[in-house]
């Protein structure tokens, strides 16, 4: 009997150990062939359109002629993120604006180093929209009193719905958020759950297909609205300035690759989602500026400040390089 | 006995009912989207779902991450049964660990697993070992308990037949809390594997460690409904065939036992 238990023990180790072997190495940068062994660099991204350039970086070899490896995690948020570059584990991660102001006002010791996505400008076309399904609504200010959905409660989304309804004459202050996911948000406005729903793409195309109204997007806050960026410690900062300089030139140069190849940005889509390749033709990408867009960032602290996520408005070149 | 009690009432073999109950099941999941009770776009056909499982299956990064899966899964149940074993059996057998460490194991086993996620990501960060962190501690209190129970059940009259004909520590364990404590154990074992796939779907979906949970958020975000459900149909298959095998392993060991042996009436 104690033959037939430890057996049991031992397949159960045997099946784990099996396991441990067959699950191969992440793909990583092109055969190596200049003269220097790449930087291994890990980044910290979300599995989602905004990230696109780095990943089209990488596979395009920008990054490995910049001598770095890139390997990406996918995170689920913001909230894994930025604890992950701080103690080390990841190098570099990508996180939204407002995540990073607020991160920086409690002297979390984070720094911007590139630009990560910005509003495409067009209010009817923006990768991140406001839609509502009852007639009766007609502009922003009637959500006055409404319920609408937001990903994450005082952050980006829910701070850009209030701004869209005060710049339509709306009290921001009497709109009732309800957290909940992307992808809960359009079944949530279906059953009449929440009165109106902010998403971005894939589900913004979605909520189009289903014939809902749009009435507004991220470019109502600022036509060069920058969305997210990509950080990396004070410490790396410090430490290595050299291979964040490099991170900042790769990335930079993938920037203007995806948007000057919007097709190859498209099709990379489907190497780290799970976005047919059909669908990714008629989504809406951000724009994906080189440059951080200062003035946009300036608006979001002051907002940030109006509808009181943060006391003060933090100095913004602490955060900012 | 249950089986021959089941044949008796129904007249089918239990097999056949539980492959109707499946059959009924599937056929109300094609059934309620197609006809409208249930929107379609948010719950898909089960035709449409066994098609998506269908090209699952073909893709590499798949079994990849299936493989990860089932490897967080297996080690994190090695680990909290051989220290479910061991610790239990060695609280068990010595009383002053046992009144000493039974308050602490009663305020420890209650906290919920999910609950230390923002502590793994914090301390360890978001690779499988969080993950395997919250699947060991988990299934570890499911193993504990058990074996704690099964080490306390051992009959007084052997512990005393034991004592008289002066068996050693040694002895004891291996002829009197061994066969005791083994059928606990076993339920351990079961209980433990499948709280210890919940936890290892349930680590990859929120902290984002590589798996098939992690794929359900991906295909989640992409709005890949059909996708969602086929990655969450294979996690219930994978505890299914985890439920069989522990019970294959059970009837196997316990042979002996009247729980397990149909002619010796309990």
């Amino acid at each position: 009997m104690i033959r037939k238990t430890s057996a049991f023990i031992a397949t159960t180790l045997l099946v784990a150990s099996m396991a441990a072997c067959s699950s191969s190495s992440t793909p990583n940068a092109p055969s190596s062939s200049g003269p220097a062994v790449d930087d291994k660099v890990t980044v910290g991204v979300i599995a989602i359109l905004d990230v696109a350039p780095i990943y089209l970086g990488r596979d395009k070899g920008i990054f490995h002629k910049h001598g770095i490896e890139l390997t990406m995690q996918q995170a689920q948020g913001g909230a894994a993120i930025v604890p992950a570059v701080v103690s080390g584990q990841y190098q570099f991660g990508f996180s939204n604006v407002v995540s990073l102001l607020l991160a920086k006002s409690q002297n979390v010791p984070i720094k911007a180093v590139a630009n990560g996505n910005n509003s495409t400008g067009s209010t009817s076309a923006d990768f991140g929209g406001l839609f509502v399904k009852d007639p009766n609504i007609k502009s922003p200010k009637d959500l006055v009193g409404k319920k609408v959905a937001t990903n994450t409660l005082k952050n980006i989304v829910d701070t850009t719905v209030k701004a869209i309804v005060a710049k339509d004459g709306g009290d921001a202050s009497k709109v009732n958020f309800v957290e909940l996911a992307f992808p809960n948000m359009a079944p949530a406005l279906d059953a009449g759950n929440v009165d109106a729903i902010f998403v971005v793409e894939p589900f913004l195309s979605a909520a189009k297909a289903k014939g809902w109204k749009q009435i507004g997007s991220y470019a109502d806050v600022d036509p060069n609205l920058c969305v997210a960026l990509y950080f990396t410690s004070t410490q790396l900062m410090t430490q290595k300035p050299d291979l964040v300089k490099r991170f900042t030139d790769a990335m930079k140069e993938s920037l203007a690759y995806a948007q000057t190849h919007p097709d190859e940005a498209r099709a990379e889509l489907t190497t780290y989602t799970t976005i047919k390749a059909d669908d990714t033709k008629n989504l809406i990408l951000p724009k994906w500026p080189g440059d951080i867009d200062k003035t946009s960032i300036d608006k979001l602290a002051g907002l940030a400040v109006t509808y009181g996520l943060l006391t003060s408005k933090p100095d913004l070149t602490t955060l900012l390089p | 006995m249950t089986q021959a009690i089941a044949k008796g009432r129904t007249g089918a073999p239990p097999v056949l009912l539980g492959a109707a109950g499946l059959v009924a099941f599937v056929g109300l999941f094609e059934v309620l989207p197609r006809v409208g009770i249930l929107p379609e776009a948010y719950f898909p056909t089960a035709s449409t779902i066994g098609r998506t499982m269908a090209t699952l299956v073909t893709e590499s990064s798949f079994w990849v991450s299936f493989g990860e899966t089932v490897q967080t899964w297996a080690l994190g149940l090695a680990i909290a049964v051989a220290a479910g074993i061991v610790l239990g059996v060695v609280i068990g057998t010595v009383p002053v660990l046992r009144a000493a460490t039974a308050s602490t194991i009663e305020f420890l086993r209650p906290i919920p697993s999910v609950a230390l996620i923002p502590l793994v990501i914090v301390l360890v960060g978001t690779d499988m070992e969080s993950t395997l962190i919250l699947v060991v501690y988990a299934s570890f209190w499911q193993m504990l308990i058990q074996v704690l129970y099964g080490v306390a059940d051992v009959d007084p009259v052997a512990r005393e037949t034991a004592l008289s004909y002066r068996l050693g520590p040694w002895d004891r364990i291996r002829y009197l809390v061994f066969p005791t404590a083994l059928p606990y154990a076993l339920t351990g074992v079961r209980l433990a594997a499948s709280v210890a796939l919940i936890l290892a779907v349930t680590g990859e979906l929120v902290i984002g460690s590589p798996g098939l949970g992690h794929d359900i958020e991906t295909a989640n975000s992409s709005n890949s409904i059909p996708r969602v459900y086929a990655l969450i149909v294979v996690t219930g298959l994978i505890g299914l065939a985890a439920n069989l095998v522990a019970r294959a392993v059970e009837r196997y060991a316990l042979a002996w036992h009247p729980s397990v042996r149909a002619d010796v009436p309990a």
